[in-house]
């Protein structure tokens, strides 16, 4: 479905020197400067996969979207989507994707939901029958139906995202960009698109590409992610997998009543590690390959008194915080 | 062809819809532009009650020249006004991008995204001023004039549009053309004199560099027995369709960059 | 005091920060100039006086006209702008007065204007384009009060149509109105003097010409002696009873904030 090989895009900038003097230096010799926003990068999806494609801000994540989606021509490399190349054939591809860009409204401004649908109806050429079906269930699903008659500018954060949700697979389309659909809302709302979401891809078989900060999302729709960092990819593979590798650490974080410095318990030394957090709070980190959850509690139970603790999991969210500080 | 004039439908319709929901800014709207053009209309009203002609021509060609420029400016204000958002409202806050992964030509989009209902305003006071004016011009009205009549008004508003676009086509490299195309704009008011009050290096820049000359006092010219400038009137539709033609290659090219650069 | 000083200087420095705005509205005053030149010029053709205006009364009067009119627009659009965008309630909390910080703000607008816009022009029109100096010596003071004056009450006049932003949504087509409307009756265009006479009565009950046509008509001698003197007062008058009108609406839109939300 999507081949991605070599694929590399360079932004050629001009350095500004500070003060006046720069300020005429750059006029007449600029200091040009070559950013790598995707440095090499290549992957391959197969038709109906849930990818989601996660690295933090500044990435490349919205450079390698744009790509695929035939908005920006890459530097070097080759990009398949479909059997199309998109920035040469932008306009074919597009028929065939469907995207939802953060915050940025797909929608039209100062006319009603319903309008927009209907003008995109007519913008993809769907068929009558095929759109007043599609707009029925995509209704019912996200209940839209309050919301059909009202301009985008008076939707609510959440309300405007189920509606853009339902303006991106409209036309049925084969690949469907998702570019951080769950930013700033609510849980009810971000696990109704969650459902949504999953619904098209099990439905219509829909490829979903998703970048996100939300580690839930990924948890939750994904199966397959890419980890990208400063252009580069650092991992591909099965969600089930980078847990795997990763997912035997745990992480106690212990609010105690200290009278004197804390010192790790004699018998857990060498089997975990500690750092102190707020104060009276510390975080004993594991492996539970090596000591299970409950010996470490009942060690430190027998040598302080504990007012308080949370046990964090092997959540997504920490592995994938852990390989952006220190690489795979 | 067929396909995007009934897209075109269906984005004016709903425009339409949405001008209708803002009736008293509507009426505003056309009020504001009618007053403009109107006052303007008071100036020289009132110029020529003090004399009869400004270096030959009278008050009815004056009109005449003013009633093209008006026709001809509406068609562009009221089909084309989007044109002046594209820096602001499209490429800095990154709308252009939603523009671009839709599989409709992305100008066609910008442009059918707004009906500038305000064009109203001054096609009904170009249509006053040209039936009070052509009358008195000595000219037989037939079918033939009539017909030159509204391609000279087309071919106006396709000038008006071309400079816009080509102007505003700047922003792919430089986020927000708008002081370009208001500066440039300004221009447009030396092509409701006739021609030759103006100095050469004028009458050049109006006749070959920015062809607003075309947009009033040489389409109007053709009409006017005595002009002298009947010969350069006949090239109206050409300088019309050379313009389109520039902006759009120059608009293709800023898409190009834009889709290399990515903003 | 001190906090309205400030503003007008940040105003000052965020104008001379937008370039290409600068260059596009000088660009604009010249080209008018030109026309204005040369349409002048072919209208004195074949003769000494319009009205009873020489050519170079007339190229004086419209030239400055056209300068001065460039001060008629204000703050007004900043002010619908936060009204729109409802940011006008988080404005209202700060400790100043909203009216006087947008006063200030116009008035740094129109300082940098007059240093890098009005002055450069005037210098431009007085070499090249035939404006002559002022009438006599007396004529300058008076000018620069009149001058004054005329752009309070065109500067208050913008700030009504802006505070027009609380119960309407487009402003933007007010303004173009008020701009055509004043352009005419300011006698930016055309003298008064020139109107015919059911026009001049109608813009003697107006402000309007209080704005453009007073200040130069003293600039250039028509109006001289007691006469000035009188025009003077006129604008005064016309000036106070604007603010008077423009705080009351301002209070009625204040209240409309306060108990509706917006």
């Amino acid at each position: 479905m999507i081949e991605v090989k070599n694929l590399s895009k360079h932004y050629r900038l001009t350095e500004k020197s500070p003060g006046l003097s720069g300020a005429f230096k750059s006029l007449f010799a600029p200091k040009r400067v070559t950013k790598k926003a995707v440095d090499d990068i290549g992957f391959q999806i197969e038709s109906g996969e849930m990818v989601g494609y996660i690295g933090a801000n500044g990435a490349g994540k919205s450079t390698t979207i744009k790509m695929l989606c035939g908005i920006l021509t890459p530097t070097t490399g080759e990009i398949l989507v479909d059997g199309i190349v998109p920035y040469k054939e932008r306009n074919r591809n597009a028929k065939n994707i469907g995207a939802v860009f953060g915050q940025r409204s797909q929608l039209f401004w100062d006319i009603a939901v319903r309008e927009s649908y209907d003008l995109l109806k007519h913008i993809y050429d769907i068929p009558e029958d095929e759109y007043r079906k599609t707009l029925q269930m995509f209704t019912e699903v996200l209940e839209l139906e309050p919301l059909l008659g009202t301009p985008v500018r008076q939707l609510s954060l959440g309300q405007k995202m189920r509606c853009e949700l339902a303006a991106a697979f409209l036309h049925n389309p084969g690949i469907v960009y998702l570019d951080e659909p769950t930013i700033g809302l609510d849980v009810a709302v971000k696990s109704r698109i969650r459902q949504f979401i999953k619904e098209m891809n099990r439905m219509r078989g829909t490829t979903v590409i998703l970048t996100t900060h939300d580690m839930q999302d990924i948890e939750e729709i994904c199966s397959r992610i890419i980890i990208i960092d400063a252009g580069k990819v650092l991992y591909d593979g099965s969600l089930q997998s980078i847990k795997d590798r990763y997912g035997d650490k745990r992480v106690i974080h212990f609010e105690l009543e200290l009278e004197e410095e804390f010192q790790l318990p004699p018998d857990l030394a060498g089997k975990a590690e500690w750092t102190p957090g707020e104060t009276g709070t510390v975080s004993v980190a594991f492996s539970n390959h090596v000591i299970t959850a409950a010996d470490v509690i009942s060690e430190m139970l027998r040598k302080y008194r504990i007012r308080d603790l949370t046990i964090s999991d092997s959540k997504i969210e920490t592995i994938v915080q852990d390989i952006y500080c220190r690489g795979i | 062809m067929r396909r995007y004039a009934r897209l075109y439908w269906q984005y004016f319709k709903t425009r339409i819809k949405v001008m209708m929901e803002y009736r008293i800014d509507f009426l505003i709207g056309v009020a504001s532009v009618f007053f403009t053009q109107g006052t303007s209309i008071l100036f020289i009203a009132i110029v020529f009650q003090h004399i009869d002609t400004i270096h030959g021509w009278t008050f009815q060609q004056m009109l005449f020249i003013y009633a093209i420029a008006m026709l001809g400016r509406s068609l562009e204000h009221t089909f084309f006004d989007n044109l002046w958002t594209l820096g602001w409202q499209y490429i800095r806050p990154g709308n252009f991008d939603r523009v671009l992964i839709r599989p409709v030509n992305p100008l066609f989009q910008v442009v059918a995204e707004r009906v500038q209902q305000d064009g109203i305003g001054s096609f009904i006071i170009g249509l006053i001023v040209l039936f009070t004016s052509a009358p008195s011009l000595g000219l037989e009205w037939g079918a033939a004039e009539i017909l030159m009549l509204i391609v000279m008004v087309i071919s106006s508003g396709a000038i008006y549009m071309a400079v816009n676009l080509f102007f505003a086509t700047l922003s792919f490299w430089m986020v927000d053309s708008l002081p370009v195309m208001y500066a440039v704009q300004q221009t447009s008011d030396f092509a409701r004199y006739p021609m030759n009050i103006f100095g050469k290096g004028i009458r050049f820049v109006l006749t070959f560099i920015i062809p607003y000359g075309f947009t009033a006092f040489y389409p109007a010219a053709w009409f006017l027995e005595d002009s002298g400038y009947r010969h350069t009137a006949v090239w109206t539709p050409v300088v019309a369709f050379l313009s389109v033609a520039i902006a759009y290659l120059f608009w293709k090219r800023g898409l190009r960059s834009f889709t290399g650069t990515g903003s | 005091m001190r906090k309205y000083w400030e503003m007008m200087k940040s105003q000052i420095k965020l104008d001379t920060a937008y370039t290409a705005w600068y260059w596009a509205g000088s660009a604009s005053v010249i080209f008018r100039m030109l026309i204005i030149y040369a349409f002048w010029h072919a209208v004195f053709e074949n003769r000494t006086t319009v009205g009873d205006m020489s050519l170079q009364a007339m190229i004086t009067y419209t030239m400055l006209a056209t300068l001065l009119n460039n001060y008629m627009s204000g703050v007004g659009s900043q002010l619908a702008n936060q009204v729109r965008d409802g940011s006008v309630a988080i404005e209202l909390m700060r400790p100043y007065n909203l009216l006087d910080k947008l006063v200030a703000l116009d008035l740094g607008s129109k300082i940098s204007g007059t240093i890098r816009e009005t002055l450069p022009m005037l210098l431009i029109a007085y070499l090249f384009l035939g404006v002559s100096a002022p009438a006599s010596w007396e004529a300058v003071p008076m000018f620069l009060l009149s001058a004054l004056l005329g752009i309070l009450i065109g500067t208050q006049l913008d700030l009504i149509i802006g505070i027009m932003a609380f119960w309407l949504d487009y402003v933007w087509g007010l303004r173009v109105l008020g701009g055509a409307i004043t352009l005419f009756f300011t006698g930016a265009l055309v003298p008064i003097t020139l109107f015919p006479e059911w026009l001049r009565v109608l813009s003697g009950f107006m402000p309007f010409q209080s704005m453009v046509f007073v200040p130069v008509s003293i600039y250039t001698g028509q109006l001289s002696g007691l006469v000035a003197l009188q025009a003077l007062g006129v604008q005064l008058a016309w000036l106070v009873g604007i603010i008077v009108v423009m705080r009351t609406v301002w209070s009625f839109a204040i209240r409309k904030v306060t108990i509706f939300g917006g």
